[in-house]
């Protein structure tokens, strides 16, 4: 059992020295891919497992229970539709050369991903985090210009005094244990009911951490390295970091997030995550409208979409964080596949402005489609799993009592849902009366990935019923410290 | 290690930790600011060392060892690199302000020393006394980070942030796990060598290594 | 009675010492430079000349051209009485209190300021006011370094706090009585008009601080003056070297001790002169805008003894 944990932490990794080594080989491109079907499925067998027989333990510092087990689920799923549909075609890789080494930092990436995952000491989840800001540096810088320089510095620099803030947490949470005779950073032992905690510095250490890895999770207003970072990068990059990478980080606030909540009593981080929360959907609500680059906007709907998050997040409770755990596998799928659509759109258009795409859907309905399907599926709209989650978080916030946060929300994702809309229909309707391009088969495997993801996405709404065992148990794991 | 001598070397490394990093607020080149740096990361292996001692700890002293290496040595080598490859070893910060930044910097020592006080607590342990100073030493890392306008200037300003942040560690709990400690440090160093990177980048981009130049992408 | 008599035989050896002391720096700048000199004794010499003639005062001026070298002089001589410089005795009604020596330096400062001003001239104004910003920015210094100092010895006494020092080696050593000291050493650089801050022997009227203010003094006016500002250098100088170094100096009024405290103390005070006259040859003179900016970093340097002694303590 506990060599799953290891398959699923060597893979990355063993892929990411691999494809280093043979940086010039055509073959690279499909190792990155080798790794994200091998995390999914291991987080798969992880759920059967972790639910059948409780936590698989390996070594003293890495334990999987089925919350985190899901969330590797989500990672390999979006991992796997970023990079296939981010696999660059003949043409481009005759134009661009082989790859390697931006194939051996993706693997990269996924591994870091996949430690902060798997670790149960949050000191290693420390590491992990920041090694991902490391690791995605290069990534995000990957283009030649002034802009993507800019992104990556930006990046960099706000991501890791960010992350050094949650690390001074770190630091202070086990300052506070100490006061037990046992000083411990394992979240497995913090949250025991016996451990003694100082309260005082218990305090301060989690609201710090929260605070730091809020600034990677996107949060309001700390966010303001993603829009430049998210629309800089190239297309499978920002649709891993905007699908997975932010609800990594939220992953960590929600484990500290306990720890705290058995201590201090759950009034410091609903306070904190609330804010946070309105906030983010606020500044995308204000600034949704006058976007120009359709990355830029995608990117600004992932702090929406994070925003919703950590509202489900401070009100917490079965409901709240089931609906959380869905939204965050059917939003890395449709936010995955919108940047790989986006991608290809500027590939096409040669453009990044909304204002120069007119009439995708008439044009190149093999790009449209998608788009707009998944547009929709970012605004909430039924058929797919974002409108059950919202609509399920929005009643969780009302059921616990926090109605006027519920209207506050509502108002402003109605306000996000205006501007967003605009730009879609403005970019996929109307246009000139052109014949659409021939759809070939070349084409229409391209967009499989495309395809699968939001069928997923559409899916995976009807089937929480059977799911609800699953989330169900995740959810346990992690409130119940299972 | 009896307790007074304990306490005098705390107060030692202690305060050249702060005063190291008040100076590097007054100074306004960048090669003085890594010649003070040299001089913080050793104060910070120097306060290790003493913790791991008064503890009896053997592994600390190692811990010392790589910590004054590589934060007083090595880290501050390559900035020095840096500045040399991008030529702004011979220039000033333009955004430094010496004087406002000192009283600021009076300021947010106050603030730490009153923000650490659940930390101190009633405790008379000497090194839970000196926890502020890390508290301060990681506020003083913000000014310099949030004032300064060149690269390798913004590079000082977080690698003092980090001391602050390790001080504050060492002393409130005698040090993380080691394990933990290996994986901080080599996060800190790989940071420090990505920035290296764009700032040579930045360099044969614009010219210069002013942020100020990279101001396109915005709202 | 004895401590009075102490305490006469103190302003009157201060007033004594004081041309030597500017001798000797001279002298040795001097020499340091490559220059035969005019002699240890020659502000002696220079001050004799200047009480003998007969001091003119323009048309239109008015009663601050006299008053204000007298309060000068007397201020400084207050200063030097009450600082302990010979014996840490002191009268019980007037003890050696913190507070009470700076606000009779800020007498003599505010004096002389009001005399440059007086004279009407561009020079005397430009001089006053550089001199009060420098003033201004000079107090929180004193105050907060000698503080700090205080802290081990309970009491804002400078001869108590003198007394604590001497007995207790390790305060001397300690990085907040260094800080303090740093502190107060740029503090009497400032204050007494010495570089880097401003450049006592400069005939470049736009550069001059204190000097300026001098500019229409002649004759016996211009000897109080003088003499005024070298007994601020004595006493301030006198001060630091006595926190610094405690050793040597009275405890009481005896005889013996206070021949003693007098020997002990024209050594470090004319040590301490030709060191600071040493140095001075290497330095430069800063330019204004930039006298804040050391002055903001010995304030945060006595900060950071105020800090580092509770951290101790």
């Amino acid at each position: 059992m506990a060599a799953l944990i290891w398959i699923v932490l060597g893979t990355p990794i063993a892929g990411a020295a691999l494809a280093g080594a043979f940086r010039r080989a055509d073959w690279t491109r499909f190792v990155p891919l080798v790794a994200a079907v091998m995390i999914m499925g291991c987080g798969g067998v992880l759920i059967a497992v972790t639910r059948a027989s409780g936590a698989v333990v390996a070594g003293s510092l890495l334990r999987v229970d089925t919350f985190s087990a899901w969330f590797l689920m989500a990672v390999g799923a979006v991992a796997l539709i970023a990079i296939w549909g981010g696999t660059p075609t003949r043409e481009q890789r005759r134009e661009e050369g082989n790859q390697g080494g931006f194939w051996a930092l993706m693997c990269a990436f996924l591994a870091a991903m996949t430690l902060a995952l798997v670790a149960d000491n949050l000191g290693l989840v420390w590491v992990a985090i920041e090694a991902t800001t490391i690791t995605t540096a290069f990534l995000v810088g990957y283009g030649r210009g002034r802009q993507s320089l800019e992104a990556a510095w930006k990046y960099v620099v706000l991501g890791s005094v960010g992350v050094a803030i949650a690390f001074l947490g770190i630091v202070l949470i086990y300052a506070a244990s100490v006061a037990g005779g046992e000083p411990t950073l394992s979240w497995l032992a913090l949250t025991r009911p016996g451990t003694v905690l100082t309260p005082a510095i218990l305090k301060m250490g989690v609201g710090l951490a929260a605070l730091g890895f809020a600034t990677k999770a996107g949060l309001a207003p700390m966010h303001s390295w993603l829009p430049d970072a998210h629309s800089q990068a190239p297309a499978p990059v920002s649709g891993l970091m905007s699908g997975v990478l932010l609800a990594v980080a939220l992953y960590a606030i929600l484990r500290v997030q306990v720890i705290a909540d058995r201590v201090l009593g759950p009034g410091l981080f609903r306070g904190l995550l609330i804010a946070a929360g309105l906030l983010s959907l606020l500044v995308t609500a204000l600034l949704v409208l006058t976007q120009r680059d359709f990355k830029r906007l995608l990117a600004y709907s992932s702090i929406e979409h994070m925003g919703l998050m950590a509202l489900a997040a401070a009100v917490g409770g079965r409901l709240a964080l089931a609906a959380l755990l869905l939204h965050v596998l059917g939003h890395g799928l449709v936010k995955a596949s919108m940047f790989v659509a986006a991608g290809r759109i500027m590939h096409a258009d040669a453009t990044h402005d909304i204002g120069d795409v007119v009439g995708l859907l008439r044009r190149r309905p093999d790009l449209g489609i998608p788009f707009l399907a998944g547009g929709a599926a970012l605004l909430c709209f039924p058929p797919f799993v974002t409108f059950f989650t919202e609509v399920a978080i929005l009643i969780a916030l009302a059921q616990g009592g926090l109605g006027w946060v519920a209207g506050a929300a509502v108002v402003l994702l109605l306000a996000v849902f205006a501007g967003l809309a605009r730009h879609l229909l403005a970019m996929t309707m109307g246009g000139p009366d052109v014949p659409p391009s021939p759809a070939t088969p070349a084409r229409l495997r391209r967009t499989l990935p495309l395809a699968l993801a939001l069928g997923a996405a559409a899916v995976l709404g009807f089937v929480a019923m059977p799911l609800s065992g699953v989330l169900t148990d995740a959810v346990a794991a992690l409130t119940g410290g299972r | 290690m009896n307790a007074d001598l304990h306490s005098q070397l705390i107060a030692l490394t202690t305060g050249v930790l702060l005063l190291t990093a008040v100076l590097q607020l007054w100074q306004r080149s960048v090669v003085g600011s890594i010649r003070l740096l040299v001089a913080q990361g050793l104060a910070l292996g120097g306060l290790v060392a003493v913790t791991a001692l008064e503890a009896s700890e053997a592994t600390g002293i190692v811990v010392a060892i790589v910590i004054a290496a590589l934060k007083g040595g090595f880290l501050p080598w390559a900035l020095a690199r840096t500045a040399r490859l991008t030529r702004v070893h011979d220039g000033l910060d333009p955004g430094a302000r010496p004087a406002l930044s000192l009283l600021l910097s009076v300021l947010l020592t106050t603030v730490a020393y009153v923000v650490s006080q659940p930390l101190v607590g009633s405790g008379t342990s000497p090194a839970l006394k000196a926890v502020p100073v890390g508290v301060a030493l990681v506020l003083l890392g913000f000014l310099i980070l949030l004032t300064r306008r060149t690269a390798v200037s913004q590079l000082v300003g977080f690698l003092v942030l980090d001391n602050g942040i390790a001080t504050v560690a060492f002393l409130t709990s005698g040090g993380l796990p080691i394990t933990i400690e290996i994986g901080v440090l080599v996060d800190v160093l790989v940071v420090v060598l990505v920035l290296r990177v764009l700032t040579v980048r930045m360099r044969h981009l614009t010219g210069g290594t002013a942020l100020t130049e990279l101001r396109e992408l915005h709202d | 009675m004895i401590v009075a008599v102490a305490l006469v035989l103190q302003v009157v050896a201060a007033v004594a010492l004081t041309p030597v002391l500017i001798g000797v720096m001279r002298q040795v700048r001097t020499r340091l430079e490559g220059r035969q000199g005019p002699g240890i004794g020659q502000p002696w010499r220079d001050v004799r000349k200047l009480l003998a003639k007969e001091p003119l005062q323009a048309d239109g001026s008015s009663w601050v051209l006299w008053l204000a070298p007298a309060l000068l002089v007397i201020s400084s001589l207050v200063v030097v009485a009450l600082i302990p410089m010979i014996t840490t005795a002191s009268l019980a009604p007037t003890p050696p209190d913190l507070f009470v020596v700076v606000s009779f330096l800020l007498i003599g400062t505010v004096a002389l300021a009001l005399l440059g001003v007086e004279s009407g001239t561009a020079f005397g104004g430009m001089g006053s006011s550089r001199h009060m910003m420098i003033a201004a920015l000079v107090e929180p210094t004193v105050l907060i370094s000698v503080y700090a100092l205080s802290i081990p010895a309970g009491s804002s006494s400078l001869a108590s706090i003198i007394a604590s020092r001497q007995d207790a080696v390790a305060s001397v050593m300690s990085p907040a009585g260094l800080l303090a000291i740093v502190a107060l050493f740029v503090v009497v650089l400032a204050e007494c008009g010495r570089l880097p801050v401003d450049n006592p022997s400069t005939h470049l009227e736009l550069t001059m601080v204190h000097e300026a203010m001098i500019l229409e003094s002649a004759g016996r006016d211009l000897a109080w003056l003088e003499l005024g500002s070298w007994l601020r250098l004595t006493a301030l100088l006198g001060l630091v070297v006595n926190l610094a170094v405690p050793w040597g100096i009275a405890p009481d009024a005896a005889p013996l001790a206070l021949l003693i405290g007098l020997l002990a103390f024209s050594a470090k005070l004319i040590a301490a002169g030709a060191a600071i006259a040493a140095v001075e040859v290497f330095l430069a003179k800063i330019r204004l805008f930039r006298v804040p900016e050391l002055l903001a970093g010995s304030f945060v340097m006595a900060f950071l003894a105020v800090t580092a002694s509770y951290l101790v303590a």
